[in-house]
């Protein structure tokens, strides 16, 4: 692996972290199953119609945060609620810290914390008697905790729920899922419904719980949000996982793509017929085609287009969307099957 | 086994109804017990009524105990924490059972007591009669609160909980008016468990009635063990 220093402000900004969850990261993933605190091994339910989940594996190490992307209805909720004992798998396992999720249920639950990614409260209760019953239920009552959940993302429980706006909807659940302090997190699509503000106080806030030791299952369709936190990333399709990567290899890709617009059509054509092999995109009315290549063949590509009446010429970053989009799409694009290997 | 804080959150949720049909009942069994001689008023009130007041409890409270909560997703909330699904369909089932006894324990009392206040005087044996009577509605809310409880748990969608709760009760209530059309519905009296309830039995202190109420437990215990059986074993869409 190319380990380069500096690998872009989300990596700046997210070092900190990453230097300190460094050994535990080394050590835990995939190759570190026996420590494994979320295992899903082989995962099967079958809904029909092509729903359900076929054949899921993964392992996420004590003190990792894993990402789990996928557009709707690939299989998400349909994992957590495994995780959760909600449902029985028809084939394969889940578990937690060990224990059988469908099995043992009550007592793997003493330790995880779950936002559903659906918002239905209880009617007919305020924010505080949501709390309140919630306290009572789990048989725990931290009130710095509590205090301090409700400062950080500014929710006034006091109101009626059913009034409440989504926002504050989400916010009591978040509060909820993590103010009896549990050491297993699954959060179903966390930041859907907050504002922009709050979304980076909670990504701020899945960061020190990180550090703290925390395991953290984020499923989420938010790019950037995954990009921040996660150390992995498993993406879904279809009921099955289709890639999971480390969220620095991706940074460190030396796959990169350009974009080239043409100023003449005849440029944009000779250019496609000559470098063929690396085109990613071509749309003929914009003249425009982006190219993925290996850092080493930079020149060439330069060399070539030198000839091609190139009108601009622009790096894309590297970013876990590019690398996702591929994935969304109902029929992959051609060569487009991720920046590397 | 059962969790005190879902209990409390399970009363403050169902009390309004409780509360109405309970007072309903207190007031009509007062102004019977104040008026009317038991001989007079007993098989009139107690053969339909009160089994139409428990029936419309036990269709609305047991959608809303279990299946209103997976339909909604509420139940998310209580199955995230520690509390087992054995102790929240025992702690429902406790409810359901309880509330319903309580209602018939405090309409019993407050028919002795008007009674023992009405120009006519209550006799010990008339006591005796309004205690199996309420026992005997208790044995039928009982087994209609299984019913619905049973279906509550086993559905996952209000609409099919509600549809095959309150249709099976409906049947069971109307079957018995049905019979009275003719020789040729009188069949149907044999279809219905409201017919264990033996109200002009139990009046005319015929015997046999207490074996009909241990058929109503029955039905009862039956149906909620059922009902707990098919929550804790299923797949729930939450």
């Amino acid at each position: 692996m190319n380990r380069q220093s500096g690998a872009g402000a989300g990596g700046a900004r997210a070092a900190g972290a990453r230097a300190a969850g460094a050994a535990q990261a080394g050590a835990g993933g995939a190759e570190a199953a026996a420590s494994a605190v979320i295992e899903v091994d082989r995962l099967t339910k079958d809904y029909g119609h092509g729903r359900g989940v076929f054949g899921v594996s993964f392992q996420i190490a004590k003190g990792e945060v894993f990402g789990f992307v996928g557009p709707n209805g690939a299989g998400k909720t349909t994992t957590i609620r495994h995780l959760m004992g909600f449902s029985a798998p028809q084939a394969g396992r889940a578990s937690i810290l060990g224990l059988d999720c469908w099995k043992h249920p009550s007592q793997i639950l003493r330790r995880v914390g779950y936002l559903p990614g659906e918002i239905a409260l209880p009617e007919g209760l305020t924010g505080t008697q949501f709390i309140r019953f919630m306290q009572g239920l789990r048989g725990s009552r931290d009130q710095d905790r509590l205090n301090g959940l409700l400062d950080r993302f500014q929710l006034d429980p006091r109101g009626k729920t059913k009034r409440m706006s989504l926002g504050d909807k989400r916010k009591l659940a978040v509060v909820a899922a993590f103010m009896a302090d549990p050491d297993v997190l699954l959060l179903d699509e966390p930041t859907s419904g907050l504002d922009p503000i709050m979304q980076e106080r909670f990504i701020e806030f899945m960061r020190q719980e990180r550090l703290r030791g925390k395991t953290i299952l984020l499923s989420s369709h938010m790019f950037s949000e995954v990009q921040a936190v996660c150390d992995r990333i498993a993406i879904i399709k279809d009921g099955e996982i289709v890639s999971t990567v480390r969220t620095t290899d991706i940074r460190r890709s030396e796959l990169k793509t350009y974009q080239v617009t043409f100023g003449t059509l005849a440029g944009f054509q000779s250019f496609l017929t000559s470098f063929g092999r690396a085109v990613i995109f071509a749309d003929q009315d914009e003249k425009r085609i982006d190219v993925r290549i290996r850092d080493n063949e930079v020149n060439h590509l330069i060399r070539r287009l030198a000839n091609c009446q190139v009108a601009s010429f622009k790096e894309r970053k590297a970013s876990l969307e590019d690398y996702f989009l591929g994935f969304y799409q109902t029929a992959p694009r051609e060569g487009g099957n991720g920046p590397h290997h | 086994m059962f969790s005190a804080a879902l209990m409390k959150q399970t009363i403050r949720e169902n009390s309004v109804l409780w509360l109405i049909l309970a007072a309903v009942q207190c007031l009509m069994v007062s102004t019977i017990g104040l008026t009317t001689p038991l001989a007079a008023a007993g098989i009139a009130y107690y053969n339909m009524l009160p089994g139409i007041f428990v029936g419309i409890y036990a269709i609305t409270i047991g959608n809303r105990l279990i299946c209103a909560k997976v339909d909604r997703g509420t139940l998310a909330y209580v199955l995230s924490t520690p509390v087992s699904r054995r102790a929240v369909v025992a702690t429902q089932a406790l409810f359901f059972a309880g509330s319903l006894a309580l209602m018939c324990t405090l309409a019993a009392t407050v028919h002795c007591v008007a009674a023992s206040f009405s120009s006519y005087g209550a006799s010990s044996a008339e006591v005796q009669t309004i205690i199996k009577l309420n026992l005997g509605l208790l044995a039928l809310a009982l087994a209609f609160s299984g019913i619905c409880f049973a279906a509550s748990c086993v559905f996952n969608l209000s609409k099919h909980a509600i549809g095959l709760g309150g249709g099976v009760i409906c049947a069971f209530l109307l079957a018995p008016l049905i019979a009275m059309f003719g020789q040729n519905f009188t069949f149907l009296r044999y279809l219905t468990i409201v017919t264990l309830y033996d109200v002009p039995g139990i009046m005319a202190s015929a015997t046999g009635w207490a074996w009909r109420l241990a058929g109503l437990a029955g039905v009862a215990l039956a149906t909620y063990a059922a009902g707990a059986l098919a929550f804790t074993r299923k797949d729930l869409p939450l």
